[in-house]
C-alpha cells in the first residue's frame, strides 16, 4: 500500500487514484483481521487425519479414542516393520530348521507381550499426568490400544504361519498362548506402573513356558500344543483380573491415590 | 465453544483437603473457595502447592475432604468427564512426544478434551496464536527451546477455553517480553473463568493476580489481594520489594 503521507484526501485524487480507492474500502469495512489471521492458520496448519484414523474414529465414535489409537507407539509403522522383520526371520528360521521348529508360533506370543506393555501408560508415556486429566479415561484409551495391538499381532502371525506349511498344526493354537503372554503383560505393567516391567514378565515367562514343556517333553512345539489351551486360557483370566483390579477404582502412586481416569 | 455457567456456584470448592505421600501429610485441612479471576499459590518449596493443583486437577484423589470443582464432584465418573472437559492444567513438569509438532501435541489434547471435531482446527489455531508460537506450529517439539515448550504447555491447557485454569509454575523458562504477554493473557482469562497460579515468581502475582494464597507445611496461612500481603510486611523482613518482605513476614509468622 502506498504511504497516505503522498496521497491527499481530496476527493478529486481519490477518484483518480485505484490506491486510495482500495485503502478506502479496506477502511471501510468491519473486518477482524486477527480472526481472518486465526482462520487461516488453522486451515493452512491443520493436520489431516489419515484413512485409519478416519476409519477409527467412526467405528469408536470418538475422534479422540481414534487419535489416541493412532498414537500408541507398537501401531507406529517403524514398530509393525520390526515386527514383520522378527516374523520374517522366524519364517527362514523354520524352512531352514531340519525338524521344522515353528519359531513364528514360538515368537508371536513375545511379539504381542511387548507391543502390548507399551500400550501402558506408565514409565513409556512422557506426557501421562496429562492424559490423567483428560476427558477421555486412560482406561478406554488402554483397552482400546490393548485390543488393536492384539488383533495386528494376530493377523501378522497368521499371514506369517502361511508361510510354514510345516507348522500346519500349531497355525493357530499359539493365540492362545499368545493371549495369555499378553494378559500377563498388561497385569505386570498396570500393577507394577510401568511398562518394561510389563515387557520383562512377557518375555520372560513365555521363556519359562516354553522351555519348561520341552524340558518335560523334548518337544519345543508343546508349548503351543493344543493340550495346553485350558491352561493358557484360565490363566488369561486371571491376569486379565489382575490388571483389571489393578486398574479398577483406587490406584496407589507415590503414596497417593489417583483418580480412575 | 459455550462454557460452563458457573453463576452463583465458585468454581473451586474445597473443604478439609488433606492429602498423604506414604505417612507425610503433604496437605492438611486446606480451605479454599475460589471464583472467576486469576488466584495466585506462593509458598517455599515442599509447601504442597503443586499436590494441591494435582489434586484441583483431578490427577489424584484426595486422602480426605471435600472437593467441588465448576460446580462438580470429582468422585463422580460421569461429573468427572464432564468437569475435565472444562478444566486446563499445565503440570509443573510437562511431559511431551519429541516426535509431535506443536499443532499435533496441542491437537492431540484438544480431541481427548473431547472439543467437538468441527472446532479443533480453530481451537488448535488460537491457542497457538494466543502463546506466540504461530512461527513455530509445524516445528518438531524436540527442536524447541525450554520456554518455548512451556508456551506449547500452556497452549494445550487453553486449547478447550477451559473455565477452570489449574498452572503449575507456567512462566519457567518464559523471557521477560514473553512473561509480560503471558500476565495479559491470564488477566483476560480471568475475566470469564477462573485461573488458580502456583509460581515462585512474586512479580507474577503482584501484576496478574487479584488474590493470593499463601501455602506453608500444607496449609493456606495467608489469603487476600497482593496489597494486603505486602501490609503484612515490615522493613525487618527480607525481600527486596514490599511484597517480598510481606511474604517474608507471613511465612516467619506461619513457622513461628
Amino acid at each position: 500500500m502506498p504511504d497516505p503521507r503522498d496521497h491527499p484526501d481530496d476527493p478529486r485524487h481519490i477518484a483518480g487514484c485505484m490506491d486510495c480507492q482500495t485503502r478506502a474500502n479496506l477502511t471501510g469495512l468491519d473486518l477482524d483481521l486477527d480472526r481472518v489471521w486465526t482462520g487461516v492458520m488453522a486451515t493452512v496448519g491443520a493436520r489431516e487425519p489419515g484413512r485409519l484414523e478416519r476409519m477409527a474414529a467412526r467405528l469408536l465414535g470418538s475422534p479422540g479414542l481414534a487419535r489416541a489409537l493412532t498414537a500408541t507407539p507398537s501401531l507406529a509403522f517403524s514398530w509393525v516393520l520390526a515386527s514383520l522383520a522378527v516374523l520374517t526371520i522366524g519364517v527362514a528360521a523354520t524352512h531352514g530348521s531340519e525338524v521344522g521348529t515353528p519359531w513364528v508360533a514360538l515368537l508371536a506370543p513375545c511379539l504381542a507381550g511387548v507391543g502390548i506393555a507399551y500400550s501402558y501408560g506408565p514409565g513409556i508415556d512422557p506426557a501421562f499426568e496429562l492424559s490423567q486429566t483428560m476427558a477421555i479415561p486412560d482406561r478406554m484409551v488402554l483397552l482400546v490400544r490393548v485390543l488393536a495391538v492384539f488383533g495386528l499381532n494376530a493377523l501378522l502371525g497368521i499371514g506369517a504361519t502361511l508361510f510354514t506349511p510345516v507348522a500346519a498344526g500349531v497355525t493357530w493354537t499359539w493365540l492362545v498362548p499368545m493371549a495369555m503372554v499378553s494378559a500377563l503383560a498388561l497385569a505386570a505393567a498396570t500393577v507394577a506402573g510401568s511398562a518394561n516391567v510389563g515387557v520383562a514378565a512377557a518375555l520372560a515367562g513365555w521363556a519359562l513356558v516354553v522351555l519348561g514343556t520341552k524340558a518335560e517333553t523334548g518337544d519345543v512345539t508343546a508349548a503351543v500344543g493344543t493340550n495346553l489351551a485350558p491352561a493358557y486360557l484360565l490363566a488369561t483370566v486371571v491376569f486379565g483380573a489382575v490388571a483389571l483390579a489393578a486398574s479398577n477404582g483406587q490406584r496407589s502412586q507415590g503414596g497417593s491415590t489417583r483418580w480412575q481416569a | 465453544m459455550a462454557g460452563l455457567m458457573v453463576t452463583n456456584q465458585r468454581a473451586v470448592q474445597v473443604r478439609g483437603l488433606t492429602q498423604r505421600f506414604g505417612r507425610t501429610e503433604v496437605l492438611r485441612g486446606v480451605d479454599l473457595e475460589i471464583g472467576n479471576g486469576v488466584f495466585g499459590l506462593l509458598g517455599p518449596n515442599g509447601a504442597g502447592k503443586t499436590t494441591l493443583l494435582r489434586t484441583l486437577a483431578t490427577v489424584i484423589q484426595p486422602a480426605g475432604g471435600t472437593v467441588r470443582l465448576l460446580g462438580r464432584d470429582p468422585g463422580n465418573d460421569t461429573e468427572r468427564r464432564q468437569l475435565r472437559r472444562r478444566l486446563g492444567y499445565l503440570p509443573q513438569a510437562l511431559g511431551y512426544y519429541p516426535g509431535f509438532t506443536v499443532s499435533e501435541f496441542v491437537e492431540y489434547f484438544a480431541l481427548l478434551k473431547e472439543v467437538p471435531a468441527r472446532e479443533v482446527r480453530l481451537a488448535v489455531a488460537r491457542a497457538i496464536e494466543r502463546v506466540g508460537l504461530e512461527d513455530r506450529a509445524k516445528s518438531k517439539l524436540k527442536t524447541l527451546s525450554g520456554g518455548m515448550l512451556r508456551r506449547v504447555g500452556i497452549a494445550q491447557a487453553i486449547v478447550n477455553e477451559p473455565d477452570l485454569l489449574l498452572l503449575d509454575e507456567p512462566t519457567a523458562g518464559l523471557d521477560p517480553e514473553q512473561r509480560v504477554g503471558f500476565r495479559a493473557m491470564l488477566r483476560e482469562i480471568g475475566t470469564h473463568g477462573t485461573v488458580v497460579v502456583s509460581t515462585h515468581l512474586i512479580e507474577d502475582v503482584a501484576v496478574a493476580c487479584a488474590e493470593v494464597g499463601l501455602m506453608a507445611n500444607g496449609r493456606i496461612v495467608f489469603r487476600g489481594t497482593p496489597c494486603q500481603l505486602t501490609a503484612r510486611g515490615t522493613e525487618f523482613n527480607l525481600g527486596d520489594s514490599d511484597l517480598e518482605r510481606g511474604y517474608g513476614a507471613v511465612l516467619a509468622g506461619a513457622r513461628a
